[in-house]
C-alpha cells in the first residue's frame, strides 16, 4: 500500500495560523494598535507580530512542512520536530504579545518576558529551520525552488536573531549587548527581512512550482525565475547590510532603505510578468477557486511593491508607507495564503481520504470538497475589507479602517468555516464518505500508513483472470 | 507482442482518472509505455505530473489494479519515470 506523503501537523498549524488572523482582526475593529497608536508602540507591534508570526508564519511553515518533501521528492527530515515547534511558536507569540501589552502599561507582568519569549520564538523557528533545510540539502542537485526556500529561512534567522536582540533591548536588559544596542535603527530592516524575505521571498519560490502544478502550465525558464531569485537576494542581502551597518559605525543615512525595496520591486516585476505568463499558458482551463481568488493578492502586490520604494524614497507620510503595508501583508501575502489553503487543505483530504480508492470505482474530484460560489462570496468580502482598509489607512481616518477590517473579518471566518467543512467532507454525498472513524480529523492528518478498510483492496499481485 | 492486448489496457486505463483534472491517466499523457506478451504479461511505463508526487503510489497502484483486472492479463509490472520528465504539451487534445 503506497503511502500518502502528508504532513501530520500541518493542519494544526493553519488551524492556528486562522486563529490568529481572525485575533489580529478583531483587534483591529477593537481599535487596538496603528492609527490609534504609533507605528511603533507596543499596542502595534501586538497586531503586527500577530500577523506576522501568528497568522502568516505558522500558515507557510504548516504548508512548507507539506509541500517541500513533496517539491524535493524527499520524506521530511526529522518529522518528529513539527509539534515541537508549534508549540514553542505558539507560546512564543503569546509570551511576546504579553510583553508588549507589559510595556504599553495594559497588565502589570514583568517585562522580563520578552527575552523568554524571544528565546522560545527562537527555538521554534530553529526547529523548523532545521526540518526543512535538512530536508531540502537531502536532494541533489539543490532546484531554483530549494534556493528560494534557503534565502528565505536565511532571512527568518536574522529576522529572529535581530527580532531577539530588540527584546532584550525593550525589556531593559540589553545592556550586555553594547554596541548590538544600537539594533532599533534597524528596525525597518528587520520588517523587511521578515515580510521581504522569510514569507515574501519564499511565497514567490513556491508559487512558481504550485502554479505550474494546480494550472497545469508549462514550467517558466529558469533564467527568468533565477532573475527573481538574484534581484530578490540582492534586495534583502541590502537590508541584512542596512541591519548590521550601525555595528560597523557605518553612516547609511535614512534613504538607505529605498535600496533594498527596489531591488526587491524588481524582483516582483520579473515574478509578475512570470506568473501573467503562467496563467496565460495554462492547460487547465478553468480556474479554480484557489487561482481566482489568487488575482486579487497578485494585484495587491502589482500595487504595493512598486509604490513601496517611491513613497519611501519621496518620504511619504507614515499613513501611506502603513497602508502600502499593510496592502501588501493583507493583500497580497493574507490573500494568497488564504487562496491556496483551500486548495492545500482540500487536496490533502481527498489524498488522506480518497487517494487508496483511486481506479477502484467512483471517487469524488478534489474540487468536489469545495463548496462552491460560496467559499468564492467569502473571498470577496475578505478582498472589499482589505481594499476599504487601504483606503482608509491611506487617508488617515482610524474609524473608517476599523469598519474596513469588518468584512474581512467576515470573510475569514468563512473561509475558516469552509476549510472545516472541507475537512469534515461537508460537500460529500453520504455514500460517498468513508466510514466516521475514518474521516480525516480536523487538525491532524492520518499520516501513518495503513490499508482502509472500506477500500476494495485488489493489488497487482492478484490479477482478476 | 500482443497489440489487442495492448490496446484493451490502454482502454481499462482510461477508467484511471486523475483527482485533479478529472481526466484519465491515458489522456494526460502520464502513460508512457504499454507492453503484452502473448501470455499476458504486461509492463507498464508511467510518470506522475511531478516528481514526488503525493499521489504517484496510489496511481501506479490503481493502474495496476486496472490492467489486472482484465481478461487473460497474467501479471502487470508497472514502472514510475521521469525520463522524460512530463509536461503539460502532453496532454491529449479534449
Amino acid at each position: 500500500m503506497p503511502m500518502a506523503s502528508l504532513s501530520r501537523w500541518t493542519m494544526s498549524y493553519f488551524a492556528a495560523a486562522l486563529a490568529f488572523l481572525l485575533a489580529a482582526e478583531a483587534l483591529i475593529i477593537a481599535g487596538v494598535g496603528y492609527p490609534g497608536a504609533g507605528l511603533l508602540e507596543p499596542a502595534t507591534l501586538i497586531v503586527v507580530h500577530v500577523v506576522a508570526i501568528g497568522w502568516l508564519s505558522l500558515a507557510m511553515a504548516g504548508a512548507l512542512l507539506q509541500f517541500v518533501p513533496v517539491l524535493v521528492a524527499r520524506p521530511l527530515a526529522f518529522p518528529g520536530l513539527a509539534l515541537p515547534a508549534l508549540l514553542a511558536l505558539l507560546s512564543g507569540l503569546l509570551l511576546l504579545c504579553t510583553g508588549f501589552a507589559s510595556l504599553a502599561g495594559w497588565i502589570d507582568w514583568p517585562v522580563a518576558l520578552m527575552p523568554l519569549a524571544a528565546v522560545t520564538l527562537l527555538a521554534g523557528f530553529l526547529l523548523l529551520g532545521l526540518m526543512l533545510v535538512a530536508t531540502l540539502l537531502s536532494a541533489r542537485p539543490v532546484t531554483l525552488f530549494a534556493r528560494f526556500v534557503l534565502v528565505g529561512l536565511a532571512c527568518l534567522l536574522a529576522t529572529v536573531l535581530s527580532g531577539a536582540t530588540f527584546a532584550a533591548i525593550l525589556s531593559g536588559s540589553g545592556g550586555w549587548l553594547g554596541e548590538i544596542a544600537l539594533l532599533p535603527d534597524g528596525l525597518p530592516f528587520h520588517a523587511l527581512l521578515g515580510f521581504g524575505g522569510w514569507l515574501g521571498l519564499i511565497a514567490f519560490g513556491v508559487s512558481y512550482r504550485l502554479l505550474v502544478m494546480f494550472m497545469m502550465a508549462p514550467e517558466p525558464p529558469a533564467g527568468q525565475v533565477r532573475l527573481v531569485l538574484i534581484f530578490g537576494s540582492l534586495g534583502l542581502g541590502l537590508a541584512l547590510a542596512g541591519l548590521l551597518a550601525p555595528l560597523t559605525g557605518l553612516e547609511i543615512g535614512a534613504g538607505f532603505s529605498v535600496a533594498p525595496l527596489a531591488a526587491l520591486a524588481l524582483a516582483g516585476a520579473f515574478y509578475g510578468r512570470d506568473i501573467l505568463a503562467l496563467y496565460r499558458a495554462r492547460r487547465r482551463k478553468a480556474l479554480e477557486i484557489n487561482m481566482l481568488a489568487s488575482i486579487p493578492a497578485f494585484a495587491a502586490l502589482g500595487i504595493g511593491l512598486p509604490l513601496l520604494p517611491v513613497a519611501t524614497a519621496a518620504g511619504a507620510p507614515d499613513a501611506w508607507l502603513a497602508s502600502l503595508t499593510f496592502l501588501l501583508a493583507f493583500g497580497w501575502l493574507g490573500g494568497l495564503t488564504l487562496a491556496q489553503l483551500m486548495k492545500i487543505v482540500s487536496f490533502m483530504t481527498w489524498l488522506e481520504t480518497y487517494a487508496p480508492r483511486l481506479g477502484r470505482g467512483p471517487a469524488p474530484r478534489v474540487g468536489d470538497l469545495v463548496a462552491m460560489p460560496r467559499a468564492g462570496l467569502w473571498f470577496t468580502l475578505y478582498y472589499a475589507g482589505v481594499a476599504l482598509g487601504t483606503v482608509a489607512l491611506a487617508a488617515g481616518v482610524a474609524t473608517a479602517f476599523q469598519y474596513a477590517m469588518l468584512p474581512a473579518l467576515f470573510g475569514t471566518a468563512g473561509i475558516a468555516g469552509e476549510l472545516m467543512r472541507v475537512r469534515r467532507l461537508s460537500e460529500i454525498k453520504a455514500e460517498q464518505r468513508p466510514p466516521f472513524h475514518e474521516c480525516p480529523r480536523l487538525l491532524l492528518a492520518r499520516a501513518e500508513e495503513r490499508r482502509q478498510p472500506h477500500v476494495d483492496n485488489r493489488t497487482a499481485a492478484s490479477p482478476r483472470a | 507482442m500482443s497489440a489487442p492486448l495492448e490496446r484493451l489496457v490502454e482502454i481499462a486505463l482510461r477508467d484511471v482518472l486523475d483527482p485533479e483534472m478529472d481526466r484519465s491517466v491515458v489522456d494526460l499523457g502520464l502513460i508512457y509505455d504499454i507492453t503484452a506478451t502473448p501470455e499476458g504479461a504486461v509492463a507498464i511505463t508511467m510518470t506522475t505530473t511531478t516528481r514526488g508526487c503525493p499521489l504517484a503510489g496510489f496511481l501506479k497502484e490503481a493502474v495496476a489494479a486496472a490492467a489486472g483486472a482484465i481478461n487473460g492479463i497474467t501479471s502487470v509490472d508497472v514502472a514510475l519515470t521521469y525520463e522524460p520528465a512530463w509536461e503539460p504539451a502532453m496532454i491529449a487534445a479534449e
